[in-house]
Protein backbone atom coordinates (compact mmCIF):
# COMPACT_ATOMS: atom_id res chain seq x y z
CA UNK A 1 0.00 0.00 0.00
CA UNK A 2 1.99 3.79 -1.09
CA UNK A 3 1.47 5.94 1.45
CA UNK A 4 1.56 9.66 0.79
CA UNK A 5 2.70 12.31 2.41
CA UNK A 6 2.28 16.10 2.51
CA UNK A 7 5.25 18.13 1.79
CA UNK A 8 6.21 21.82 2.22
CA UNK A 9 6.67 24.31 0.04
CA UNK A 10 8.43 27.58 -0.17
CA UNK A 11 7.18 30.29 -2.91
CA UNK A 12 9.15 33.43 -2.78
CA UNK A 13 10.52 35.71 -1.10
CA UNK A 14 12.44 35.89 -4.54
CA UNK A 15 8.81 35.09 -7.05
CA UNK A 16 7.84 36.93 -9.64
CA UNK A 17 3.99 36.93 -8.55
CA UNK A 18 4.93 37.97 -4.65
CA UNK A 19 5.01 41.26 -5.79
CA UNK A 20 7.77 42.32 -3.44
CA UNK A 21 9.34 39.96 -1.06
CA UNK A 22 7.26 37.87 0.53
CA UNK A 23 7.41 34.16 1.36
CA UNK A 24 4.56 31.80 1.85
CA UNK A 25 5.05 28.70 3.49
CA UNK A 26 2.62 26.24 1.42
CA UNK A 27 1.63 22.75 2.68
CA UNK A 28 0.76 20.49 -0.24
CA UNK A 29 -0.94 17.60 -0.58
CA UNK A 30 -0.07 16.77 -4.33
CA UNK A 31 -1.03 20.11 -6.27
CA UNK A 32 -3.86 20.80 -3.16
CA UNK A 33 -3.06 23.59 -0.57
CA UNK A 34 -3.69 22.47 2.84
CA UNK A 35 -2.08 25.62 4.69
CA UNK A 36 -0.91 28.83 3.71
CA UNK A 37 1.77 30.79 5.95
CA UNK A 38 2.66 33.82 5.19
CA UNK A 39 6.07 34.60 6.58
CA UNK A 40 6.73 38.58 6.83
CA UNK A 41 9.16 40.85 7.89
CA UNK A 42 12.02 41.14 4.65
CA UNK A 43 10.83 44.61 3.70
CA UNK A 44 11.35 46.04 7.17
CA UNK A 45 12.58 49.17 7.57
CA UNK A 46 11.43 50.14 11.15
CA UNK A 47 9.12 53.17 9.88
CA UNK A 48 7.33 53.70 13.25
CA UNK A 49 10.70 53.57 14.73
CA UNK A 50 11.53 56.40 11.90
CA UNK A 51 8.87 58.37 12.85
CA UNK A 52 9.63 58.52 16.48
CA UNK A 53 12.90 59.75 15.75
CA UNK A 54 12.01 62.79 13.91
CA UNK A 55 9.83 65.59 14.16
CA UNK A 56 6.15 65.39 12.88
CA UNK A 57 6.70 67.68 9.99
CA UNK A 58 9.75 65.63 9.01
CA UNK A 59 7.96 62.41 9.59
CA UNK A 60 5.85 63.07 6.42
CA UNK A 61 7.94 61.50 3.68
CA UNK A 62 8.74 58.13 5.62
CA UNK A 63 4.99 57.68 5.02
CA UNK A 64 5.53 57.66 1.62
CA UNK A 65 7.28 54.47 1.59
CA UNK A 66 4.96 52.33 3.60
CA UNK A 67 2.32 51.50 0.48
CA UNK A 68 4.56 53.02 -2.16
CA UNK A 69 1.79 53.06 -5.21
CA UNK A 70 -0.34 55.24 -2.94
CA UNK A 71 1.87 57.44 -1.06
CA UNK A 72 -0.77 60.19 -1.27
CA UNK A 73 -3.44 58.24 0.73
CA UNK A 74 -0.55 57.80 3.20
CA UNK A 75 0.57 61.08 3.36
CA UNK A 76 -3.48 62.26 3.78
CA UNK A 77 -3.70 59.19 6.75
CA UNK A 78 -1.08 60.79 8.57
CA UNK A 79 -1.00 64.65 8.51
CA UNK A 80 -4.81 64.19 9.45
CA UNK A 81 -3.55 62.37 12.65
CA UNK A 82 -1.10 65.12 13.34
CA UNK A 83 -3.53 68.10 12.66
CA UNK A 84 -5.93 66.03 14.52
CA UNK A 85 -3.31 66.07 17.44
CA UNK A 86 -2.07 69.45 17.50
CA UNK A 87 -6.20 70.80 16.66
CA UNK A 88 -4.46 72.28 13.39
CA UNK A 89 -7.38 73.88 11.14
CA UNK A 90 -6.88 72.76 7.47
CA UNK A 91 -8.03 75.49 5.06
CA UNK A 92 -10.99 74.34 2.88
CA UNK A 93 -9.27 74.65 -0.72
CA UNK A 94 -6.22 72.26 0.86
CA UNK A 95 -8.60 69.65 1.73
CA UNK A 96 -10.07 69.80 -1.84
CA UNK A 97 -6.69 69.22 -3.04
CA UNK A 98 -5.95 66.38 -0.82
CA UNK A 99 -8.98 64.70 -1.82
CA UNK A 100 -8.37 64.87 -5.55
CA UNK A 101 -5.05 63.95 -5.02
CA UNK A 102 -6.03 60.70 -2.98
CA UNK A 103 -9.00 60.15 -5.39
CA UNK A 104 -6.10 59.69 -8.14
CA UNK A 105 -4.06 57.94 -6.04
CA UNK A 106 -6.31 55.61 -5.82
CA UNK A 107 -7.48 54.88 -9.53
CA UNK A 108 -3.91 54.86 -9.81
CA UNK A 109 -3.45 51.98 -6.86
CA UNK A 110 -6.23 50.06 -9.09
CA UNK A 111 -4.80 50.13 -12.62
CA UNK A 112 -2.00 48.48 -10.59
CA UNK A 113 -3.77 46.12 -9.19
CA UNK A 114 -5.60 45.56 -12.06
CA UNK A 115 -2.31 45.11 -14.43
CA UNK A 116 -0.59 43.11 -11.52
CA UNK A 117 -3.74 40.62 -11.70
CA UNK A 118 -3.33 40.31 -15.43
CA UNK A 119 0.16 39.38 -15.47
CA UNK A 120 -0.02 37.21 -12.58
CA UNK A 121 -2.36 35.11 -14.67
CA UNK A 122 -0.29 35.06 -17.50
CA UNK A 123 -1.59 38.16 -19.60
CA UNK A 124 1.32 40.15 -19.24
CA UNK A 125 -0.27 42.75 -21.98
CA UNK A 126 -2.70 43.36 -19.60
CA UNK A 127 -0.34 45.42 -17.18
CA UNK A 128 1.07 47.23 -20.37
CA UNK A 129 -2.60 48.52 -20.93
CA UNK A 130 -3.14 49.77 -17.03
CA UNK A 131 0.49 50.80 -16.65
CA UNK A 132 0.24 53.46 -19.44
CA UNK A 133 -3.15 55.04 -18.03
CA UNK A 134 -1.39 55.13 -15.08
CA UNK A 135 1.27 57.12 -16.68
CA UNK A 136 -1.03 60.53 -17.24
CA UNK A 137 -1.76 60.29 -13.48
CA UNK A 138 2.02 60.01 -12.09
CA UNK A 139 1.87 63.06 -15.21
CA UNK A 140 -0.34 65.46 -13.21
CA UNK A 141 1.33 64.24 -9.35
CA UNK A 142 4.41 65.25 -11.24
CA UNK A 143 3.12 68.27 -12.38
CA UNK A 144 1.85 69.58 -9.14
CA UNK A 145 4.92 68.34 -6.56
CA UNK A 146 7.78 67.22 -8.72
CA UNK A 147 7.78 63.57 -8.04
CA UNK A 148 6.13 60.37 -9.57
CA UNK A 149 6.45 58.41 -6.62
CA UNK A 150 6.76 59.19 -3.19
CA UNK A 151 4.77 62.19 -3.25
CA UNK A 152 5.83 64.18 0.08
CA UNK A 153 2.48 66.71 -1.33
CA UNK A 154 -0.03 66.93 1.28
CA UNK A 155 1.69 68.29 4.23
CA UNK A 156 0.98 68.83 8.07
CA UNK A 157 -1.66 71.72 7.77
CA UNK A 158 -2.19 71.57 4.09
CA UNK A 159 -0.63 71.12 0.86
CA UNK A 160 2.79 71.63 -0.51
CA UNK A 161 2.06 73.96 -2.89
CA UNK A 162 -0.84 75.27 -4.74
CA UNK A 163 -2.37 73.49 -8.03
CA UNK A 164 -0.31 74.94 -11.02
CA UNK A 165 -2.58 76.70 -13.01
CA UNK A 166 -2.93 74.02 -15.80
CA UNK A 167 -3.59 71.47 -13.83
CA UNK A 168 -7.54 71.61 -13.67
CA UNK A 169 -7.86 71.61 -17.69
CA UNK A 170 -5.46 68.61 -17.77
CA UNK A 171 -7.03 66.42 -15.04
CA UNK A 172 -10.53 66.93 -16.98
CA UNK A 173 -8.77 65.15 -19.91
CA UNK A 174 -7.62 62.66 -17.85
CA UNK A 175 -11.28 62.29 -16.36
CA UNK A 176 -12.64 62.19 -19.67
CA UNK A 177 -10.64 58.98 -21.06
CA UNK A 178 -11.73 57.18 -17.77
CA UNK A 179 -15.04 55.59 -19.47
CA UNK A 180 -12.55 54.92 -22.54
CA UNK A 181 -9.99 53.25 -20.45
CA UNK A 182 -12.14 51.61 -18.07
CA UNK A 183 -14.43 49.67 -21.33
CA UNK A 184 -10.71 48.93 -22.69
CA UNK A 185 -10.08 46.72 -19.61
CA UNK A 186 -13.19 45.02 -19.69
CA UNK A 187 -13.11 44.51 -23.30
CA UNK A 188 -9.31 43.14 -22.84
CA UNK A 189 -9.83 41.05 -19.28
CA UNK A 190 -13.14 40.88 -18.28
CA UNK A 191 -15.00 39.31 -21.18
CA UNK A 192 -11.86 36.73 -21.29
CA UNK A 193 -13.13 33.00 -20.12
CA UNK A 194 -10.05 31.90 -19.30
CA UNK A 195 -9.72 35.72 -16.59
CA UNK A 196 -13.39 34.78 -15.57
CA UNK A 197 -12.57 31.05 -15.46
CA UNK A 198 -9.53 31.77 -12.90
CA UNK A 199 -11.53 34.00 -10.82
CA UNK A 200 -14.86 32.95 -10.44
CA UNK A 201 -15.35 31.15 -7.22
CA UNK A 202 -12.27 30.56 -6.41
CA UNK A 203 -11.12 32.07 -3.04
CA UNK A 204 -14.09 32.62 -1.43
CA UNK A 205 -14.97 34.43 1.76
CA UNK A 206 -18.04 34.95 3.43
CA UNK A 207 -18.64 38.17 5.09
CA UNK A 208 -18.31 36.86 8.55
CA UNK A 209 -14.72 35.31 7.88
CA UNK A 210 -14.05 38.69 6.16
CA UNK A 211 -14.81 40.34 9.48
CA UNK A 212 -13.01 37.90 11.58
CA UNK A 213 -9.93 38.53 9.82
CA UNK A 214 -10.78 42.19 10.67
CA UNK A 215 -10.19 42.89 6.44
CA UNK A 216 -11.25 46.30 5.36
CA UNK A 217 -10.85 47.89 1.82
CA UNK A 218 -12.34 46.85 -1.38
CA UNK A 219 -11.81 42.82 0.23
CA UNK A 220 -14.31 43.38 2.72
CA UNK A 221 -16.67 44.83 0.55
CA UNK A 222 -16.54 42.00 -2.07
CA UNK A 223 -18.27 40.27 0.70
CA UNK A 224 -21.03 42.25 0.35
CA UNK A 225 -20.31 44.70 3.20
CA UNK A 226 -20.30 48.46 2.32
CA UNK A 227 -17.69 49.55 4.81
CA UNK A 228 -16.10 52.48 3.42
CA UNK A 229 -14.74 55.02 6.04
CA UNK A 230 -15.11 57.86 3.41
CA UNK A 231 -18.66 57.43 4.32
CA UNK A 232 -18.55 55.52 7.56
CA UNK A 233 -16.92 58.48 9.02
CA UNK A 234 -17.36 61.34 6.21
CA UNK A 235 -13.78 62.56 6.98
CA UNK A 236 -12.29 65.85 5.00
CA UNK A 237 -14.74 67.05 2.72
CA UNK A 238 -16.33 63.49 1.35
CA UNK A 239 -19.89 64.20 2.42
CA UNK A 240 -19.81 66.65 0.31
CA UNK A 241 -19.35 64.71 -3.07
CA UNK A 242 -21.85 62.08 -4.34
CA UNK A 243 -20.59 58.70 -4.64
CA UNK A 244 -21.41 54.96 -4.39
CA UNK A 245 -19.48 52.39 -2.76
CA UNK A 246 -19.39 49.41 -4.99
CA UNK A 247 -20.09 46.14 -2.83
CA UNK A 248 -19.97 42.83 -4.37
CA UNK A 249 -21.77 39.47 -3.11
CA UNK A 250 -19.97 36.37 -3.64
CA UNK A 251 -16.60 37.43 -1.64
CA UNK A 252 -14.59 35.70 -4.45
CA UNK A 253 -11.63 36.93 -6.37
CA UNK A 254 -13.76 37.91 -9.20
CA UNK A 255 -15.70 40.44 -7.23
CA UNK A 256 -12.70 41.44 -5.56
CA UNK A 257 -11.51 42.50 -9.16
CA UNK A 258 -14.70 43.97 -9.88
CA UNK A 259 -15.14 46.07 -6.50
CA UNK A 260 -11.93 47.53 -7.37
CA UNK A 261 -12.87 48.38 -11.06
CA UNK A 262 -15.89 49.80 -10.50
CA UNK A 263 -14.05 52.01 -8.02
CA UNK A 264 -12.11 53.50 -10.14
CA UNK A 265 -15.09 55.51 -12.14
CA UNK A 266 -16.52 56.46 -8.61
CA UNK A 267 -13.16 58.28 -7.73
CA UNK A 268 -13.21 59.71 -11.47
CA UNK A 269 -16.49 60.91 -10.03
CA UNK A 270 -15.34 62.39 -6.58
CA UNK A 271 -12.37 63.95 -8.51
CA UNK A 272 -14.52 65.75 -10.98
CA UNK A 273 -17.31 66.53 -8.49
CA UNK A 274 -13.96 68.16 -6.42
CA UNK A 275 -12.79 70.19 -9.40
CA UNK A 276 -16.21 72.06 -10.06
CA UNK A 277 -16.64 73.36 -6.31
CA UNK A 278 -12.63 73.74 -5.50
CA UNK A 279 -12.67 77.37 -3.30
CA UNK A 280 -10.06 80.09 -3.61
CA UNK A 281 -8.02 80.50 -0.55
CA UNK A 282 -4.96 79.47 1.21
CA UNK A 283 -3.44 76.17 0.99
CA UNK A 284 -1.75 75.79 3.75
CA UNK A 285 -2.76 76.51 7.63
CA UNK A 286 -0.64 78.81 10.44
CA UNK A 287 1.59 77.17 12.75
CA UNK A 288 4.55 77.11 14.61
CA UNK A 289 7.17 75.49 12.55
CA UNK A 290 8.40 73.67 15.37
CA UNK A 291 5.61 71.77 15.80
CA UNK A 292 4.99 70.56 19.72
CA UNK A 293 1.68 69.04 20.00
CA UNK A 294 -0.03 68.98 23.50
CA UNK A 295 0.43 66.09 25.55
CA UNK A 296 -2.14 63.06 24.66
CA UNK A 297 -2.72 60.48 21.98
CA UNK A 298 -5.15 59.86 19.19
CA UNK A 299 -6.19 57.08 16.70
CA UNK A 300 -7.10 58.50 12.89
CA UNK A 301 -8.06 56.59 10.37
CA UNK A 302 -8.77 57.21 6.82
CA UNK A 303 -9.68 55.12 3.50
CA UNK A 304 -6.52 54.45 1.99
CA UNK A 305 -6.84 52.51 -1.39
CA UNK A 306 -6.48 48.89 0.45
CA UNK A 307 -8.58 49.48 3.46
CA UNK A 308 -8.38 51.17 6.73
CA UNK A 309 -5.03 53.00 7.25
CA UNK A 310 -5.03 54.29 10.88
CA UNK A 311 -2.03 56.12 12.79
CA UNK A 312 -2.04 56.19 16.32
CA UNK A 313 0.41 58.48 17.99
CA UNK A 314 1.23 59.55 21.05
CA UNK A 315 2.52 62.87 22.23
CA UNK A 316 5.03 64.09 25.16
CA UNK A 317 5.00 67.44 24.34
CA UNK A 318 8.37 67.47 22.52
CA UNK A 319 8.44 67.92 18.77
CA UNK A 320 8.74 64.58 17.93
CA UNK A 321 6.32 62.23 18.68
CA UNK A 322 6.79 59.85 21.35
CA UNK A 323 5.02 56.50 19.56
CA UNK A 324 3.82 55.97 16.34
CA UNK A 325 1.56 52.88 15.66
CA UNK A 326 0.41 52.21 12.00
CA UNK A 327 -2.51 50.05 11.68
CA UNK A 328 -1.64 49.19 7.72
CA UNK A 329 -4.23 47.69 6.13
CA UNK A 330 -2.19 44.93 3.96
CA UNK A 331 -0.93 43.47 6.86
CA UNK A 332 -4.04 43.19 8.18
CA UNK A 333 -5.91 41.28 5.25
CA UNK A 334 -2.86 38.90 4.34
CA UNK A 335 -4.27 37.20 7.50
CA UNK A 336 -6.91 35.68 5.26
CA UNK A 337 -5.02 34.58 2.57
CA UNK A 338 -5.10 30.90 4.65
CA UNK A 339 -8.27 30.74 4.65
CA UNK A 340 -8.23 31.70 0.72
CA UNK A 341 -5.84 29.02 -0.48
CA UNK A 342 -7.04 26.11 1.80
CA UNK A 343 -8.23 23.52 -0.36
CA UNK A 344 -7.34 25.02 -3.80
CA UNK A 345 -4.48 24.45 -5.94
CA UNK A 346 -1.15 25.97 -5.97
CA UNK A 347 -1.97 28.48 -9.00
CA UNK A 348 -4.68 29.51 -7.07
CA UNK A 349 -2.23 31.11 -4.39
CA UNK A 350 -0.82 33.32 -6.42
CA UNK A 351 -4.40 34.81 -7.74
CA UNK A 352 -5.38 34.75 -4.17
CA UNK A 353 -1.91 36.71 -3.09
CA UNK A 354 -3.20 38.98 -5.59
CA UNK A 355 -6.68 39.55 -5.16
CA UNK A 356 -5.77 40.45 -1.65
CA UNK A 357 -3.61 43.41 -3.36
CA UNK A 358 -0.91 43.80 -0.64
CA UNK A 359 2.07 45.62 -1.10
CA UNK A 360 5.00 44.43 0.85
CA UNK A 361 6.10 47.97 1.85
CA UNK A 362 3.17 48.40 4.12
CA UNK A 363 2.98 44.62 5.00
CA UNK A 364 6.06 44.78 6.95
CA UNK A 365 6.38 48.36 7.87
CA UNK B 1 -19.70 31.89 -27.47
CA UNK B 2 -16.69 30.32 -26.29
CA UNK B 3 -14.10 32.61 -27.28
CA UNK B 4 -15.84 35.80 -27.97
CA UNK B 5 -13.82 37.52 -25.33
CA UNK B 6 -10.62 36.47 -26.65
CA UNK B 7 -11.83 37.55 -29.91
CA UNK B 8 -12.55 41.34 -28.34
CA UNK B 9 -8.92 41.51 -26.82
CA UNK B 10 -7.18 40.50 -30.02
CA UNK B 11 -9.82 43.29 -31.67
CA UNK B 12 -8.00 45.82 -28.84
CA UNK B 13 -4.58 44.28 -29.46
CA UNK B 14 -4.22 44.97 -32.93
CA UNK B 15 -6.08 48.54 -33.09
CA UNK B 16 -3.56 49.69 -30.94
CA UNK B 17 -0.76 47.71 -33.19
CA UNK B 18 -1.77 50.65 -36.02
CA UNK B 19 -2.26 52.94 -33.45
CA UNK B 20 -0.10 55.91 -31.96
CA UNK B 21 2.88 54.89 -29.62
CA UNK B 22 3.12 55.28 -26.23
CA UNK B 23 6.78 55.25 -25.68
CA UNK B 24 9.76 57.00 -27.28
CA UNK B 25 13.11 55.72 -28.02
CA UNK B 26 14.65 57.03 -24.12
CA UNK B 27 18.55 57.54 -24.64
CA UNK B 28 17.91 58.97 -27.83
CA UNK B 29 15.05 61.14 -26.46
CA UNK B 30 15.17 63.01 -23.67
CA UNK B 31 12.55 64.86 -21.62
CA UNK B 32 12.23 67.78 -20.36
CA UNK B 33 11.16 67.71 -16.82
CA UNK B 34 8.69 69.59 -14.51
CA UNK B 35 9.77 72.87 -12.89
CA UNK B 36 9.17 71.30 -9.48
CA UNK B 37 10.92 68.37 -10.41
CA UNK B 38 12.50 66.75 -7.24
CA UNK B 39 15.89 64.71 -8.61
CA UNK B 40 19.22 64.74 -9.94
CA UNK B 41 22.58 66.91 -7.61
CA UNK B 42 21.63 69.72 -5.20
CA UNK B 43 23.11 73.17 -6.95
CA UNK B 44 23.63 76.10 -4.79
CA UNK B 45 23.87 80.15 -5.95
CA UNK B 46 26.75 80.48 -3.69
CA UNK B 47 26.70 84.28 -3.76
CA UNK B 48 22.83 83.94 -2.23
CA UNK B 49 23.78 81.65 0.82
CA UNK B 50 23.87 83.44 4.12
CA UNK B 51 25.28 79.96 5.47
CA UNK B 52 22.34 80.00 7.97
CA UNK B 53 22.80 76.01 7.79
CA UNK B 54 18.31 75.78 8.05
CA UNK B 55 18.83 72.97 5.00
CA UNK B 56 21.03 70.68 7.08
CA UNK B 57 18.30 71.11 10.29
CA UNK B 58 15.55 70.66 7.86
CA UNK B 59 16.81 67.45 6.88
CA UNK B 60 15.15 64.11 7.87
CA UNK B 61 18.27 62.14 7.32
CA UNK B 62 20.80 64.06 7.74
CA UNK B 63 22.18 64.02 4.39
CA UNK B 64 23.33 67.68 4.71
CA UNK B 65 26.84 68.52 5.59
CA UNK B 66 28.13 71.24 5.66
CA UNK B 67 31.17 73.47 7.16
CA UNK B 68 30.86 77.08 7.65
CA UNK B 69 33.63 79.39 8.36
CA UNK B 70 33.40 83.34 9.61
CA UNK B 71 35.69 86.02 8.56
CA UNK B 72 37.17 88.73 9.92
CA UNK B 73 34.11 90.69 9.03
CA UNK B 74 32.20 87.84 10.72
CA UNK B 75 30.25 87.28 8.41
CA UNK B 76 29.65 83.55 7.41
CA UNK B 77 30.69 81.45 4.36
CA UNK B 78 30.03 77.37 3.43
CA UNK B 79 33.17 75.96 3.56
CA UNK B 80 31.83 72.48 2.27
CA UNK B 81 28.96 71.09 1.34
CA UNK B 82 28.66 67.59 0.72
CA UNK B 83 25.12 65.85 -0.04
CA UNK B 84 24.99 62.52 0.21
CA UNK B 85 22.57 61.38 -2.03
CA UNK B 86 22.12 57.93 -1.15
CA UNK B 87 20.25 58.67 2.37
CA UNK B 88 18.49 61.49 0.80
CA UNK B 89 14.54 61.02 -0.03
CA UNK B 90 14.10 63.74 -2.40
CA UNK B 91 11.88 65.43 -0.36
CA UNK B 92 12.62 69.03 -0.85
CA UNK B 93 12.81 69.92 2.57
CA UNK B 94 15.89 71.21 2.59
CA UNK B 95 15.05 73.49 -0.56
CA UNK B 96 11.79 74.79 1.23
CA UNK B 97 13.62 75.59 4.14
CA UNK B 98 16.06 77.59 2.46
CA UNK B 99 14.68 81.68 2.91
CA UNK B 100 17.18 83.13 0.45
CA UNK B 101 16.29 80.70 -2.45
CA UNK B 102 19.91 79.34 -2.45
CA UNK B 103 19.30 75.79 -3.12
CA UNK B 104 17.68 73.91 -6.32
CA UNK B 105 18.31 70.90 -7.87
CA UNK B 106 19.54 69.97 -10.85
CA UNK B 107 16.96 68.18 -12.61
CA UNK B 108 19.06 66.01 -13.58
CA UNK B 109 17.36 62.38 -13.77
CA UNK B 110 20.13 60.08 -14.88
CA UNK B 111 22.33 60.02 -11.30
CA UNK B 112 22.82 56.59 -11.20
CA UNK B 113 26.39 55.38 -10.25
CA UNK B 114 28.64 53.10 -10.35
CA UNK B 115 30.42 52.76 -6.47
CA UNK B 116 28.46 53.99 -3.62
CA UNK B 117 30.98 56.38 -3.11
CA UNK B 118 30.06 57.76 -6.28
CA UNK B 119 26.79 59.13 -4.46
CA UNK B 120 28.37 61.79 -2.34
CA UNK B 121 28.15 65.01 -3.95
CA UNK B 122 29.69 67.87 -3.61
CA UNK B 123 27.78 70.74 -4.00
CA UNK B 124 30.24 73.58 -3.50
CA UNK B 125 32.44 73.80 -7.03
CA UNK B 126 36.03 75.28 -7.53
CA UNK B 127 34.85 78.52 -8.93
CA UNK B 128 32.72 79.07 -5.53
CA UNK B 129 35.69 78.61 -3.67
CA UNK B 130 37.94 80.54 -5.35
CA UNK B 131 35.33 83.36 -4.43
CA UNK B 132 35.61 82.06 -0.89
CA UNK B 133 39.05 82.67 -0.59
CA UNK B 134 38.76 85.72 -2.28
CA UNK B 135 36.12 86.85 0.34
CA UNK B 136 38.27 85.39 3.24
CA UNK B 137 41.08 87.32 1.78
CA UNK B 138 39.41 90.83 1.15
CA UNK B 139 37.75 90.79 4.86
CA UNK B 140 41.09 90.08 6.10
CA UNK B 141 42.89 92.74 4.51
CA UNK B 142 40.09 94.98 6.33
CA UNK B 143 38.88 93.42 9.46
CA UNK B 144 35.99 95.34 11.43
CA UNK B 145 37.18 95.46 14.61
CA UNK B 146 36.10 93.39 17.35
CA UNK B 147 32.67 94.17 18.61
CA UNK B 148 33.33 97.04 21.50
CA UNK B 149 32.77 96.03 25.09
CA UNK B 150 31.71 99.09 26.77
CA UNK B 151 28.96 99.40 24.41
CA UNK B 152 25.29 99.99 26.22
CA UNK B 153 23.13 96.99 26.42
CA UNK B 154 19.55 97.49 24.32
CA UNK B 155 17.25 96.23 26.04
CA UNK B 156 14.30 97.55 23.63
CA UNK B 157 15.70 96.46 20.83
CA UNK B 158 15.58 92.79 21.64
CA UNK B 159 12.28 91.00 22.25
CA UNK B 160 12.25 88.85 25.42
CA UNK B 161 10.76 85.85 24.16
CA UNK B 162 12.57 84.34 20.35
CA UNK B 163 9.14 84.12 18.39
CA UNK B 164 8.30 80.58 18.26
CA UNK B 165 8.53 81.07 14.28
CA UNK B 166 12.10 81.75 14.22
CA UNK B 167 13.33 79.07 17.09
CA UNK B 168 14.73 76.24 15.61
CA UNK B 169 17.37 74.18 17.35
CA UNK B 170 20.25 71.84 15.94
CA UNK B 171 19.70 68.04 15.74
CA UNK B 172 16.04 68.41 16.50
S1 LIG C 1 19.42 77.07 4.04
FE1 LIG C 1 20.07 78.13 2.16
S2 LIG C 1 21.13 79.96 2.93
FE2 LIG C 1 20.99 78.56 4.68
S3 LIG C 1 22.92 77.38 4.61
FE3 LIG C 1 21.39 76.19 3.46
S4 LIG C 1 21.70 76.84 1.34
FE4 LIG C 1 22.70 78.40 2.61
S1 LIG D 1 15.69 66.45 -0.23
FE1 LIG D 1 15.16 65.93 1.90
S2 LIG D 1 16.48 64.20 2.40
FE2 LIG D 1 17.34 65.16 0.55
S3 LIG D 1 18.87 66.57 1.32
FE3 LIG D 1 16.96 67.75 1.09
S4 LIG D 1 15.97 67.63 3.10
FE4 LIG D 1 17.56 66.05 3.06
Amino acid sequence: MPQTETYILNMGPQHPSTHGVLRVNLELDGERILRATPMMGYLHRGIEKLLEARTYVQGVPYTDRLDYVSSMNNNFGYCRAVEELAGIEVPERAEYIRVIMAELNRIASHQVFIGSLANDLGASTGMLYTFRDREEILDLFDLVCGARMTFHYIRVGGVARDLPPEFAEKCRKFLDRVPEFTAEYANLLMGNEIFQRRLKGVSRLTPEQALAHNMTGPNIRATGIPFDIRKVDGYSVYPRFGFEVPVGENGDNWDRFQVRFREITESARIVRQALDGLPEGPVMAKFPKMLKPPQGEVFSRTEGTRGELGFYIVSDGTAKPYRVHIRRPSFINMQALDDMCRGYLIGDSVVAFSAIDPLMGEVDC
Amino acid sequence: MFGKGLMTGMGITIRHFFGRKATFCYPEEKLTMTEHFRGGHLTIDYKKCIACQLCAIQCPNQAIKLKVVTDANRKRHLESYVHSMGRCLYCDLCIEGCAPHALSWDKNYEISTWHKEDLVHQVITDEDRAYLADVMARAAANPTPPPAPKAPPKPAAKPATPSPETEVKPGE
